[in-house]
């Protein structure tokens, strides 16, 4: 069961990790509903000034995956 | 004189070769119909897991 | 003739509901049979046109005039029992024949009893018992055909003796390369491959301790990359290969195990028991197919093959009509799209005088200017049918998103992406005057370009709108928490309207492309290319570093069709250089390259000096060239010759070959190597080829191919056939156990093991003709210039191994003849049209070529041209700009930007905005993250 308190922000590169959860909810996989996925052009996108936002925002863990 | 040729084309078959080809023709300024027996396209290779030699799916 | 759907397509928005209900039944053929389907059905999940469709021989309604569930379970009304067939006359200037192949039934075959054992399956079956969206998802087991529940008393008994299959075996050529069973002599070409290919996606499906055996004549995987991919399923997955034809099978009626008996090289009888055998079933011409050539009056072969001639690979005997895919000889993927572009380029030169004749102008919607208004959301929130609604609670996330901050109007809507739903949200954001969109629903990689596109229509630009993914990263994944998936459904529509609150217009920049074509190597495939590029009114540059026209070819006899190639080359070079359109640079290299799709400009040396020439695309076409055998006393003795050098005795008609008792042919002279693990493709049938003329000339001569395979693949296996037939004796050897080759006085001495006697032999030659390898030119240099990748061989690398056979991934450059991989004559010709047909749809374009809106920019006012971004971008997109107001600031090409946004986040002064993406936008999801308190 996923903890109401836990919040993941993913952010993942459109071209292969945003197509890999696609899949995932193709193939009915499941998974806990902690994460909350922002989507972005490519891992190169990524800056720190995200990363440190989403914990000063109150994110338990940033997942950065492309 | 010659009789004027019509700038369209018939495709027959919406597999994969049917399909580029009609892509092809519609792209580079002709009228295309796609002919195709079933009720929908895609052919053999839609009924394919993975194709060789990269195991890439082939949906 | 239309045949009836009984589903109105204008209605039908494909939820399945109809379908749940039916109580008709019949066999699944997209599942290669092995499971059944109501009468009414889509083909398959991803079909295109997605829409339902009733099969009437087995429909109650439309048979016995009983049930009609369908339509009232149906909620848009689309079910019309009254549709009948149509028949439609179209006009047309030309036919594209790409009618397919049926998989060859081997049911009459009696010997593998394929109609009685439920273990013994074909390899469509396999295909699909392997597919995630098969009839066991993907999961291999025995007695596949038999229902996942069954409810039969029978086939519960027969469900208990299911197993996951320990031993697997394949069984090659069935119906290929065969006429005592059946009236198939050809060979289908893509057997080898896809059973090795089965083979190595069943043990990862299975595990390791799966053990697979093909059983095979010779191996056949002459194509791209193929034979890396063979060697790799013999020494890195552990699949075996035995080498011998199963003569028969025998089934356990308590356990459905087979047992096989046959022969192996030895010449021992081999009893063996499997738990599955995939029976890997060749492409045969249908006979509706066949009708279809009767009906239009083209010629085919015995076989059913459209006839064409190897110049024109893809022109069938009746001008205007055009064949493409395995109706044109059996081939595989790659192929076919080769083969289609080709016919595509054949039909458009054929009626290049009414090009743009009968095309339709989109219609524009002219764009509202919102820049500077304040946010109006319009949030649409799509059920899916019951994919979202089943799991999300809808209308509580439609309550809510009413509530968000900008957002004027929510709505639920059962299918966002249907017809009907796109129509009513341009009336809504019309009538609302709405000026961002946000649509809650599936995935944004597939359907984000139809909501764009329904924006466009609302006149509203197409990068105004957010998508958010309920479905594929919600209900799909977490239907077990309803709760939490509303929850979550919440959160990610609030992200997204954070989002869409800070989006702005924005511009796609119109690329100009020059409408000159450069074709660099003036081989086959290069002159194809630009003959056909110059008849579509295209002026074409054709650059040779020789003297003349022709490359390779010049140096070739006869094609495996028996064309006479020097005739045809003669007629093709002369075409060329008498087309006004068509400028010739004999003696000249490249020297550089600069530009980007559209707008090239190349450096051309000629005769040491050098020109400009501008261009919009190139085709690269350089060749290959033939190997110099390091081996087999090459270059020691003027009798042991490569097969090049035989042509030319042949073209020369060289009073030599008169003298000759006995002549040898040594086959993959410096293919399937470790230095070079490619097969050359073109030298079997070439040996096979000259053997014939050899034995044609005096059928008192001994002839001797020495082979490791022979690769004689499609319709060329006549040839072999025929080599056979005139007594032409082929021997295999083994590549750790080589034929020696002893030059000597009066002749040559090849001693060899061979395997069928199992003891040394030497045969007295006169003639020894390696069949040498094709190498590639690996031109370092010019895949520099225009940044495209070659292989561990040097070979060109297409943009996608089986879907862009003929481009690069950079823009505007395309691949054709033997850079790409070795291919004969007729194969050469079609990548040299399908390059032209690729190029063609981008020239064509001319005038509505956009870049992507979503790329970067630089704020001149931040930019301290520290040269960060020049030097990270991968496309080397941002550069300083070298005149102006804003000189030594960085700039950023639009065209060659992808928008990955690497130079955004190096930027140490925030100068640089990747729009669409933009940091404010990001931030403004992650600040959305959490309610606002």
């Amino acid at each position: 069961m996923a903890d109401d308190n836990i919040k993941i922000v993913s952010f993942l590169c459109n071209w292969c990790s945003y197509g890999a959860a696609d899949l995932a909810g193709v193939s009915r996989m499941e998974y806990p509903a902690d994460i909350r996925v922002i989507r972005i052009p490519c891992s190169g996108r990524m800056s720190p000034k995200f990363v440190l936002s989403a914990f000063r925002e109150g994110a338990d863990a940033v997942w950065v995956s492309g | 004189m010659e009789s004027k040729k019509t700038g369209s084309v018939v495709v027959i078959g919406g597999g994969i070769s049917g399909m580029l080809s009609a892509l092809d023709l519609a792209n580079s300024g002709f009228y295309v119909y796609l002919v195709e027996k079933g009720p929908s396209i895609g052919g053999v290779m839609a009924q394919l897991d993975k194709t060789f030699p990269t195991n890439d799916c082939a949906m | 003739m239309k045949k009836p759907r009984y589903v109105r397509e204008d209605r039908c928005i494909a939820c399945g509901a109809c379908t749940e209900k039916c109580p008709g039944k019949f066999d699944d053929t997209y599942n290669a049979d092995l499971k059944a389907r109501t009468a009414i059905y889509v083909e398959y999940p991803q079909a295109v046109p997605l829409k339902y469709a009733i099969n009437p021989d087995v429909c109650l309604k439309l048979t016995k005039d009983k049930c009609g569930t369908c339509e009232t379970v149906c909620p848009a009304d689309a079910i019309d029992y009254t549709m009948t067939e149509e028949m439609l006359t179209i006009a047309a200037g030309s036919i594209i024949l790409a009618p397919g192949f049926k998989p060859f039934d081997p049911s009459r075959f009696d010997n593998y009893q394929y109609a009685n054992f439920p273990n013994v399956v074909t390899s469509m079956e396999f295909e699909r018992i392997l597919s995630a969206t098969g009839p066991t998802m993907g999961h291999v087991t025995t007695f596949p055909k038999l229902p996942a529940s069954p409810k039969k008393k029978k086939d519960k008994l027969l469900a208990q003796k299911r197993k996951d299959p320990k031993k697997i075996a394949w069984f090659q050529c069935v119906g290929s390369r065969d006429i005592n069973k059946c009236d198939n002599p050809y060979c289908s070409s893509v057997c080898c491959m896809y059973a090795v290919k089965e083979a190595i996606i069943a043990k990862e499906h299975a595990g390791n301790d799966l053990e697979c055996s093909i059983f095979f004549m010779d191996m056949r995987t002459p194509g791209k990359e193929f034979e890396k991919y063979y060697q790799n399923a013999k020494h890195k997955h552990g699949i075996n290969f035995i080498r011998s034809k199963v003569h028969s099978v025998t089934e356990d009626p308590e356990t459905g195990d087979l047992t096989l008996r046959y022969v192996d090289e030895l010449g021992q009888i081999i009893t063996d028991t499997y738990d599955m055998i995939v029976l890997s079933v060749g492409l045969e011409i249908s006979n509706e197919t066949r009708d279809l050539a009767k009906k239009l009056d083209i010629d085919i072969t015995s076989s059913g093959f459209a006839k064409t001639h190897s110049f024109e690979p893809v022109t069938t005997s009746r001008d205007g009509i055009y064949v493409s895919g395995v109706f044109n000889n059996p081939k595989d993927i790659p192929e076919s799209v080769l083969d289609a572009s080709a016919a595509a380029s054949a039909a458009g030169d054929y009626l290049a005088e009414v090009r743009n004749t009968l095309t339709k102008e989109m219609q524009v919607v002219a764009e509202t200017n919102v820049v500077g208004d304040r946010p109006n959301i319009g949030v649409f929130i799509c059920d899916c049918g019951s994919n979202i609604s089943g799991v999300v609670d809808c209308p509580d996330v439609t309550e809510y998103a009413a509530t968000l901050p900008y957002v004027t109007v929510a709505e639920e809507t059962t299918y966002a992406c249907s017809q009907d739903a796109q129509d009513k949200m341009v009336e809504i954001i019309k009538e609302k005057g709405l000026n961002r969109i946000v649509v809650a629903a599936c995935t944004p990689k597939t359907h984000e370009p139809l909501f764009q596109e329904t924006l466009k229509n609302a006149g509203l630009n197409k990068y105004l709108f957010e998508m958010t993914n309920i479905r594929n990263h919600n209900s799909w994944v977490h239907k077990n928490n309803p709760d939490i998936a509303t929850v979550k459904a919440k959160d990610l529509v609030r992200m997204a309207v954070a989002k869409a609150a800070l989006a702005q217009p924005l511009k796609e920049e119109k690329i100009n492309v020059n409408a000159s074509v450069m074709v660099v190597g003036g081989g086959l495939a290069g002159m194809t290319a630009a003959k056909s590029l110059a008849s579509q009114g295209y002026e074409t540059h054709i650059i040779e570093k020789k003297d003349c026209l022709g490359g390779e070819a010049l140096k070739l006899w006869k094609t495996a069709q028996g064309e006479d190639v020097q005739q045809e080359l003669g007629a093709l070079i002369a075409d060329i250089t008498s087309n006004d359109k068509i400028v010739v640079h004999t003696n000249t290299t490249l020297e550089g390259v600069e530009g980007f799709v559209g707008n090239f400009i190349s450096q051309l040396k000629t005769d040491g000096k050098t020109t400009a020439l501008e261009h919009g695309v190139a085709v690269l076409a350089t060749g290959a060239k033939a190997f110099e055998p390091t081996e087999y006393s090459f270059g020691k003795d003027d009798r042991i010759i490569r097969t090049l050098d035989l042509d030319k005795m042949f073209k020369e008609n060289d009073p030599k070959l008169d003298t000759i008792a006995s002549a040898v042919f040594i086959q993959c002279v410096g293919s399937r190597e470790p230095e070079r693990p490619y097969c050359s493709r073109v030298c079997c049938t070439h040996s096979v080829d000259n053997a014939i003329a050899l034995k044609n000339k005096n059928p008192r001569m001994d002839v001797f191919i020495l082979y490791r395979d022979i690769r004689t693949y499609g319709e060329r296996e006549l040839l072999y056939k025929e080599a056979r037939e005139k007594g032409v004796i082929f021997i295999r050897y083994d590549v750790e156990n080589k034929p020696e080759v002893k030059v000597e006085e009066d002749c040559l001495k090849i001693t060899l093991v061979d395997h069928v006697l199992n003891q040394p032999v030497t045969i007295h030659a006169d003639l020894l003709t390696l069949a040498a390898a094709l190498v590639p030119r690996k031109d370092e240099r010019l895949a520099n210039f225009f940044k495209v990748p070659l292989n561990d061989e040097g070979f060109f690398v297409e943009k996608h191994a089986k879907l862009g056979p003929a481009e690069f991934a950079t823009d505007g450059v395309f691949v054709a003849g033997s850079a790409h991989y070795p291919k004969p004559v007729n194969e050469a010709i079609t990548q040299g049209r399908a390059a032209a047909s690729r190029a063609l749809t981008l020239l064509a374009k001319k005038d509505n070529l956009f870049t992507s809106g979503t790329i970067a920019s630089v704020d001149v006012q931040k930019c301290t041209a520290c040269g960060v971004c020049v030097s990270i971008c991968p496309y080397n997109a941002p550069s300083f700009v070298t005149e102006g107001r804003f000189e030594g600031k960085a700039g950023v090409n639009a065209v060659l930007c992808k928008g990955c946004g690497l130079c955004v986040a190096s930027c140490r002064s925030g100068a640089i905005h990747l729009r669409g993406f933009d940091t404010n936008q990001i931030l403004s999801q992650i600040f959305a993250l959490d309610e606002v308190s």
